[in-house]
């Protein structure tokens, strides 16, 4: 190979590349507003990226898959755990965490700074990102939707969710409320007991929770209501 | 060459003494992070001194101690192909005392919560400022020697493009974006420019000058490989850029363009380590002392193992839309950095601080110095595997079957706990090879062979 040949490689090679580089840059610009809903984006969300940034959230947690993977991801935690829950482990993580393995610091947060987090978040999780994270997938809560039809909606359980309008916080399958967690994540996490107990009384269970009790239940249809909800984890875990 | 000829070249090693001091800091906290994946830290802790405290120091000390190794490695390098003095020592002097301040000030104002907040550009705008002042007293010192001696060749046009690209694109990590999409967007310009485009062109530089200086090669020969190989480097690496834009909020076009151009990143690198085992095995002569070769050899092919294979595994999007963002990514980051930066600033290292101490015949006794490469090499590649093995569950457990997060990571913190159990070893290598370097002392055995005039061998000049 001659030394003028070895010239002409690396000045095609940088250039073309350089090249498609720019190109799908000036393309990209021109679909960031459609893909993240640019319009959304008001002062509101950018003063919740900036206590995002003040606060160094994402030296622990990624959000669009990027920053540390200490903690979950941020992208979809708006729709996964809901508005309230958010905004407690924001107000009150030694109190959410207490018992959990990994802690997330207090950092006395002022009211104002958690609603622009929400805000941040919110409209973080309506970013179009080719359907990432897999695990927050609505294609995963419309496969739940079908096995909930295929067996569950028969159930005294299901009839009990219906009678008590679960669904108008908690989000199910392909539909429900956004103010808690969504069911088929709580499936995941926890177990039919820990949920009987916190529908006899939310507030002695994780204190602070908004979850209004339902002591009008008998215990059985509390547990039963729990058994329900941890069959319906996204993909359960074998026994 | 086995001793400087230039005064001004001796300022490298004050470069090189910071830089490997804080490397040992950043594996000291580095263990301290793996710790908080395996033991519960307990609240009272995890409110004064977070794991996202202690991630900023431990990326930004490797970040800190690679650009001054590769400060230093200029300053070594320049005056010598120049073939004059550094324009203004007493300036390279200043700078290294501005840098070392900026840093020490970021380290402990991150403790006190002073951070710009996105991952390792964490350092406060306003030190940003004071980053960029280093860095432009840094290039006109370069520029301006360069310029004077007018005896440019492809290894110093390398070295400085690689320098200039780097600090240009530093430039987009400053600004506040409003939108989220966009600011990583451009925090890619800075990190995937970097490591996959203006790090390489230095490496490239620093390694064609290491080689040329140890085994006399033609540099006609070692200049055609360094254009075809940086042609490689760049044509894969600009676009390349594109498999992190996969997921963000970005067209879907970039799955194609990224997954493509990034498929073919190995490739380069696999050259360059055919050009390194090339020059070993024609210079049979050249290979003294034996542990620049085993940094230059265990530099070409964890370079090749770290970035090339293990960024190759979870590069293309049908894989990576289950990786990203796992502990995969953080196993091919660790391999990645320390088969590519990490080595070749130590294999600097070890070439430069004998010739600057004066050591006779560029020879030193290096017993230690092999304890200390076997020691941090095994520790990082057992280390990358066991992220590997977390990463693999966490993909399968909470992306693949849908557990929540923290049901995942349950069963992650025995590996984690291998991590850090591998992080001990590489802690006790480091300080054998810091502690080495930097006592260098002169190699026991009396006769040395000076090797001053390397012949250059007929078949480098017959290939050229």
């Amino acid at each position: 190979m001659s030394t003028r040949l070895a010239k002409a490689i690396f000045w095609v090679g940088t250039l073309v590349s350089l090249a498609v580089f720019l190109a799908m840059t000036v393309h990209t610009h021109r679909s960031f507003d459609a893909l993240t809903h640019a319009d959304a984006l008001d002062d509101h969300v950018v003063a919740g990226k900036r206590a995002f940034e003040r606060h160094n959230c994402n030296d622990c947690h990624t959000i669009l898959g990027f920053g540390a993977y200490y903690a979950p991801d941020l992208t979809r935690a708006y729709a996964r755990l809901g508005e309230d829950a958010v905004r407690r482990r924001l107000e009150a993580p030694e109190v959410v965490f207490a018992t959990s393995y990994r802690k997330m610091p207090q950092q006395h947060l002022a009211p104002n700074e958690i609603e622009d987090l929400v805000a941040f978040l919110r409209w973080v999780s309506n970013i179009d990102n080719h359907d990432w994270p897999p695990q927050d997938s609505p294609n995963r809560w419309k496969r739940s939707t079908e096995r909930l039809l295929a067996t569950a909606t028969m159930t005294p359980a299901a009839a009990l969710v219906q009678q008590e309008n679960c669904l108008q916080c908690h989000a199910l399958g392909g539909t429900g409320g956004t103010q808690g967690p969504r069911l088929e994540w709580i499936g995941g996490r926890r177990d039919a007991e820990y949920v009987a107990r916190y529908l006899a009384d939310p507030d002695a269970v994780s204190h602070g929770s908004r979850m209004p009790a339902y002591p009008n239940l008998s215990e059985g249809q509390r547990l039963m209501i729990g058994e329900f909800v941890v069959s319906l984890a996204a993909d359960r875990r074998a026994p | 060459m086995t001793a400087v000829i230039y005064k001004s070249q001796r300022i490298a090693y004050w470069y090189f003494a910071l830089a490997l001091v804080l490397f040992a800091l950043q594996i000291v906290v580095g263990l301290w992070i793996a710790a908080q994946y395996v033991v519960t830290v307990p609240q009272a802790v995890v409110d004064v001194f977070p794991f996202s405290t202690a991630r900023a120091m431990h990326t930004n000390l490797l970040v800190l101690w690679l650009l001054l190794g590769f400060m230093g490695a200029t300053f070594y390098l320049v005056p010598d192909e120049a073939q004059s003095e550094l324009a203004w020592p007493k300036l390279a002097i200043v700078q290294l005392v501005v840098l070392a301040v900026t840093g020490v000030t970021a380290l402990v104002g991150f403790f006190f919560g002073w951070t710009q907040g996105r991952p390792l550009l964490e350092i406060p705008t306003t030190l940003d400022f004071v980053v960029v002042a280093g860095a432009l007293l840094f290039l006109a010192n370069v520029g301006v020697t360069l310029y004077r001696a007018r005896r440019w060749n492809a290894v110093q046009g390398t070295l400085l493009g690689g320098l200039v690209f780097l600090a240009g694109m530093y430039l987009f990590g400053m600004p506040f974006y409003r939108n989220l999409a966009v600011d990583w967007y451009y925090w890619w310009w800075v990190i995937h420019l970097w490591v996959e485009g203006a790090w390489e062109l230095i490496t490239a530089a620093v390694a064609a000058y290491m080689l040329l200086k140890l085994t006399g090669v033609d540099r006609k020969v070692v200049e055609k490989w360094l254009y075809v190989e940086l042609g490689l480097f760049l044509f894969t690496g600009i676009a390349g850029t594109g498999h992190h834009y996969y997921w963000l909020g970005a067209p879907r076009a970039w799955l194609w363009i990224g997954g493509l151009f990034s498929a073919l990143e190995p490739f380069p690198i696999l050259l360059m380590v055919w050009d390194t085992w090339r020059a070993a095995k024609d210079h049979p002569g050249a290979l003294r002392p034996r542990l620049t070769w085993v940094y230059i050899g265990g530099m070409a092919i964890l370079h090749f193992v770290g970035a090339g294979l293990f960024g190759f595994a979870h590069t293309l999007p049908q894989i990576n839309y289950y990786t990203h963002g796992s502990q995969v990514t953080v196993s091919h980051g660790h391999l990645a950095f320390y088969g590519a930066y990490a080595l070749l600033n130590l294999s600097f290292f070890y070439f430069a601080i004998p010739r600057i101490k004066g050591l006779p015949g560029g020879r030193y006794d290096e017993r230690a110095g092999h304890w200390g490469f076997w020691l941090t090499s095994l520790g990082v590649v057992g280390m990358s595997l066991a992220f590997g093995v977390a990463g693999v569950l966490q993909t399968y457990l909470e992306r693949v079957r849908g557990e929540p997060y923290m049901i995942a990571q349950q069963p992650m913190r025995f590996w984690m706990m291998i991590v850090f159990a591998h992080g001990l070893i590489v802690l006790a290598g480091v300080i054998v090879t810091v502690t080495h370097l930097l006592t260098l002392k002169p190699e026991r055995a009396a006769v040395v062979v000076p090797l001053d005039v390397p012949v250059p061998t007929s078949r480098a000049v017959g290939s050229a």
